[in-house]
């Protein structure tokens, strides 16, 4: 095709002869000239060319199929590299002769011109790159512009090749938004034949990853991370990712896929990886906001595997100290979302469970909590939106496993903070008109709490107590709702327990020894810790089972928790704070009226089967031969008595009180205790309870209710240390508080007393009050009861918050406010009650 | 050859299934390709014309309807020097849609975008929105409106040469959306090389 006797048509113009001599400029010069007679002439002469054309010219052989002319190309090279400040119009000229082949469809001739500029490229020295590259680009693009699936995927190769060259100079006009663009479109290729589709999809990949590369470094060039490009790159690597089954693979294989570079799929992935992973905290968002936007266009929340694929492997990829922004932006698109299905919203909290563990390690300081109050937010939401859906419920569900799985990698001290975050965030008391909705927002805010209690790991109890969370969840322990009530003991189950003896104690038992208990001498910090909060939460417990409400899972999570402490803080004294209130149960058992046979004889069987496990626990022997007697005497008057608790009791049958032998006598312990080498002077006194033994009064009891020992605890908490210990030890507390004087002389007056004349004095009272009860009509019963109850409350309303304040202050005088109201509850407490 | 003097984005959106893809290769390739499947994303296409004599590139990116792609689609909005919307006038739903396109462009076109009104399928027997309502539509939010049949290449010539025409009218008189000083330059000289290369090749 060319012509190839150009040396015959040497020289026309003598100007050429002295080529060597004349300036740069005035060779310019000449050559226009000399164009300008080619051009009139038809000359057709390669020699009148530049060189620089001639050289280029030669490295195309005269057939496409041989290829590059090597030894040309190679005079073309060293050409370029003597004289670099050619480059910018052999580039040119190259294009020129690119962009004629590809018009004729010439394309052997355009592959050859590509892997020319390839090897100049590669071979120029990056000062004088920037000349070239002008025009490099400029055929690059030409080559994407054509239709031909094999000449677009060319240019991108070349252009992968050209990323990884480094530059030094700057190059500040030049813009990469075409390549972008097209590199985009070409991800979403709608070519018909499948293999080419992968083809171009594939380079569409790579050339997508090449601009990343190019630009993402300097700073220089193009902001890659504007939304503009951003906008474009992440859907097209999304789209060419889920449309593999790759993520519906079990995931742990995402490492483990081949490196094979053929596959659109794992290269989009990787490149994912690449971009998020060179993602700075200003530009996080720009990746993560059209990845939220594509999971939304393209359904992919629901089912969410891809979801959560895609979620993994960003938070795999990011820069550690950003993760939380991840999760950060989910729960913002958790926000925005909060009108979609639940389903929708029930997925992406499932998505935000399983990275949020992968974030939590990094999370510090506001941002951990600012992730669980906004979890708590959409918890909130959630129950006010739908109450009974069951989609909402799973919902819930997703945003507490959320949360738990959070709090599982936060360290421990960071879970205790949660705990009480979330406890501050439950609303307490119970609002008089509460609705539905605000009785589960409690359950849902508990149980989110029981989640985080159990991935924490309790070493002291001080620690994990501290009294402004043991207080209101101690409070919340007497919540009207059974549920609730079973759940804080669930709470305290998980956080008492350090030795795994939750399962064995779940279920009442006198057969102690075969549970295999695992018991460990607990420490002094502990021991502390429970004489000085031990009388609060035995109170607790106590008025817990007061409630009518109680089912069998109430009364046994109860025991539980009674067995659990005996556990983890055996020590005398806790052995006597326990007989304690064992015998106040069981005096509760048989005096209060208004339980059921069935709570009754639950109760009992709690009673026995924790005394069973002190004896064993605390290994007292003559006390164990004397819990021996007891169970063998129930075995043969009324097995009911003992364990297993049931719900349902045959008809009719109500454990009998005058029955001998049956019941714990506190006189006999007394005795035995000290057999046993402990002291039980505490246990004669009388319990906290009232009730010292069956024969006790209970009509005193329940005004030392627990309001009455908590506001002793922050008394308590005012001393220092040492006084604490030497007073909560002591059982005689309150006499060192002049305002419980009163009480305790009043107690006194009570006890010194003829039994008869108060048995007598009760039993009125008693008939008086049941045939109140048989008489009036409901609503007569109601009226008298439930505005002293109301009463009742908002006063206790009061009392904890003037305590809590007190608490704050630390000040005397709040302090005395406090006692002096104590008396004004305990007048206001109904008679009622106290049956 | 192939030079060019001003280099033009045009975008076409619309509902899925109006025509954009046919209209596309019908003024780029000159064919109809029947039983074309739904776009993925953008397709991207490039047709040289001449006007006034001076040499203009389209660079005409096609997007896809489906809604699912919105986001892909919707960023290659900003850079578009023409909007094209396009609505089938034998479905009724495609032309209900205009004004949820119209909001879109809104908020992610540039402001100076050129956006025409296209009723396509008119080579069809079932019209449901006749030719006043499309113009009425177009007049009433300021833009050009023009009635195609890809299938018998009616108008559609027209409509991308009107495009140019405009463009190029609006890039003379503010010379803002000159695509690059340089290349004029550069044109301009090397077309003088290239015919004397093509002599030389001719031989």
């Amino acid at each position: 095709m060319k012509a190839a006797s150009a040396p015959s048509y040497r020289m026309p113009e003598p100007a050429f002869t002295l080529r060597t001599t004349v300036s740069y400029i005035e060779k310019k010069r000449k050559r226009r000239v000399a164009k300008e007679i080619v051009t009139g002439c038809c000359g057709c002469c390669n020699a009148l060319r530049p060189r620089y054309k001639r050289l280029v010219d030669n490295i195309f052989p005269v057939n496409p199929q041989d290829g590059l002319v090597k030894s040309n190309m190679e005079k073309l090279t060293f050409y370029s590299l003597s004289s670099p400040e050619k480059l910018d119009r052999i580039g040119e000229y190259f294009y020129q002769k690119a962009s004629r082949d590809i018009y004729r469809r010439r394309h052997g001739f355009v592959i050859i011109a590509m892997e020319a500029m390839d090897q100049l490229l590669v071979a120029c020295h990056a000062q004088t790159l920037n000349l070239f590259v002008e025009s490099y680009l400029k055929m690059v693009q030409k080559l994407l512009e054509s239709t031909e699936p094999k000449l677009q995927i060319l240019a991108t190769q070349s252009f992968v090749k050209f990323a990884n060259i480094e530059e030094d100079t700057p190059s500040y006009h030049r813009r990469y938004d075409f390549f972008v663009s097209k590199f985009s479109a070409m991800c979403h290729s709608n070519e018909d034949r499948p293999y080419m589709r992968n083809q171009i999809r594939l380079a569409g990949i790579q050339g997508l990853e090449a601009v990343v590369r190019k630009t993402v470094s300097d700073d220089l060039v193009e902001n890659i991370w504007e939304p503009v490009h951003m906008d474009k790159i992440v859907p097209s690597l999304l789209f060419n990712m889920q449309e593999s089954g790759f993520h519906m693979k079990e995931v742990g294989s995402v490492e483990a896929a081949p490196e094979d570079e053929l596959d659109p799929p794992t290269l989009a992935e990787s490149c994912l990886r690449e971009l998020v992973g060179k993602a700075s905290f200003g530009h996080i968002k720009a990746v993560l906001k059209p990845v939220l936007r594509h999971f939304d266009l393209h359904e992919l929340w629901c089912p969410n595997q891809f979801a959560v694929h895609t979620f993994r492997i960003i938070i795999f990829s990011i820069q550690a100290q950003y993760s939380y922004t991840v999760v950060e932006s989910l729960m913002a698109h958790l926000d925005e979302n909060s009108k979609s299905s639940p389903e929708i919203r029930t997925s992406i909290a499932d998505v935000l469970s399983k990275i949020i563990a992968i974030a939590a390690g990094e999370s510090v300081g506001p941002s951990v909590l600012e992730i669980i109050n906004s979890l708590l937010c959409h918890l909130r939401d959630s129950v006010k939106n739908g109450i009974n859906q069951a989609e909402e419920k799973q919902y819930q569900d997703a945003l507490i496993n959320a949360l738990g799985e959070f709090a599982n990698h936060l360290p421990d001290y960071q879970k205790i903070e949660i705990m009480m975050f979330i406890m501050s965030k439950i609303p307490f008391p119970p609002k008089v008109n509460q609705t539905p909705a605000d009785n589960l927002l409690q359950s849902i805010l508990l149980k989110s709490l029981l989640k985080v209690g159990t991935k924490y790991q309790t070493i002291h109890f001080n620690t994990t107590f501290p009294v402004s969370f043991l207080e209101p969840l101690l409070r919340m322990s007497l919540a009207p709702d059974p549920e609730m009530r079973l759940l804080v003991q669930k709470i305290l189950h998980t956080l008492i327990d350090r030795h795994n003896n939750l399962e064995k104690l779940s279920k009442a038992t006198v057969l102690v020894s075969d549970l295999d208990l695992v018991l460990e001498k607990s420490s002094r910090p502990d021991l502390i810790f429970i004489n000085k909060h031990g009388p609060v939460i035995y109170d607790a417990l106590y008025t817990s089972l007061q409630i009518e409400t109680n089912s069998v899972e109430n009364i046994e999570a109860i025991y539980t928790t009674v067995s659990l402490l005996c556990v983890e803080l055996a020590s005398a004294e806790v052995v006597i704070d326990i007989i304690q209130l064992l015998l106040g149960i069981q005096n509760l058992a048989i005096t209060n009226t208004s339980l059921s046979a069935s709570q009754a004889y639950n109760l009992h069987v709690l009673v026995i089967s924790v005394f069973e496990l002190i004896c064993v626990v605390f290994d007292l022997p003559s006390l164990q031969k004397y819990a021996n007697k007891i169970i063998a005497a129930r075995r043969k008057q009324d097995h009911f008595l003992l364990p297993e608790m049931l719900s349902h009791y045959p008809d009719n049958h109500y454990p009998n009180p005058k029955e001998p032998f049956v019941y714990l006598e506190q006189t006999a312990i007394c005795d035995i205790l000290r057999e046993d080498g402990l002291d039980p002077s505490r246990l004669s006194q009388t319990s906290p309870y009232g009730a010292g033994g069956p024969g006790a009064i209970a009509g005193t009891s329940q005004r030392h209710s627990w309001s009455e020992t908590n506001a002793r605890g922050s008394v308590v908490d005012i001393g220092t240390t040492q006084d604490v210990d030497s007073e909560s030890s002591s059982p005689g507390v309150q006499k060192k508080l002049p305002e419980e004087k009163l009480t305790f002389e009043h107690m006194k007056r009570v006890l010194t007393e003829p039994p008869e004349a108060r048995k007598e004095a009760e039993a009125e009272k008693r008939e008086e009050l049941n045939n109140f009860f048989r008489t009036a009509t409901l609503a007569e019963i109601m009226q008298r009861t439930k505005p002293k109850h109301e009463d009742l409350q908002t006063k206790l309303q009061e009392i904890f918050k003037s305590l809590s304040s007190s608490e704050v202050h630390r000040s005397p005088t709040h302090q005395k406010k406090v006692e002096q109201e104590i008396p004004v509850y305990e007048q206001n407490f109904p008679e009622m009650f106290a049956y | 050859m192939e030079d060019y003097k001003f280099l033009f984005k045009v975008v076409l959106v619309g509902n899925a299934g109006v025509g954009k893809t046919c209209l596309v290769r019908r003024f780029t390739q000159g064919l109809f390709p029947p039983g074309q499947g739904a776009t993925i994303g953008v397709d991207f296409m490039i047709k040289t014309v001449e006007v006034d004599g001076e040499k203009v590139k389209l660079q005409i990116w096609d997007t896809a309807g489906q809604e699912r792609f919105r986001s892909i689609t919707q960023s290659y909005y900003r850079s578009a020097h023409a909007l094209i919307l396009v609505y089938d006038i034998s479905c009724q739903p495609t032309f209900d849609c205009l004004p949820d396109w119209l909001r879109e462009i809104e908020e992610y076109a540039s402001s100076k975008v050129l956006r025409i009104l296209v009723g396509n399928k008119i080579d069809r027997e079932d019209r449901e929105i006749p030719v006043h309502v499309g113009e009425d539509f177009a007049s009433r939010h300021n833009m050009y409106f023009l009635e195609t049949s890809a299938k018998e290449a009616d108008n559609v010539e027209k409509l991308f040469m009107k495009i140019a025409e405009d463009l190029m009218q609006q890039a003379r008189s503010k010379d803002l959306l000159r695509y690059d000083k340089d290349t004029a330059n550069i044109t301009g000289k090397t077309s003088v090389i290239t015919d004397s290369n093509c002599c030389s090749r001719l031989t």
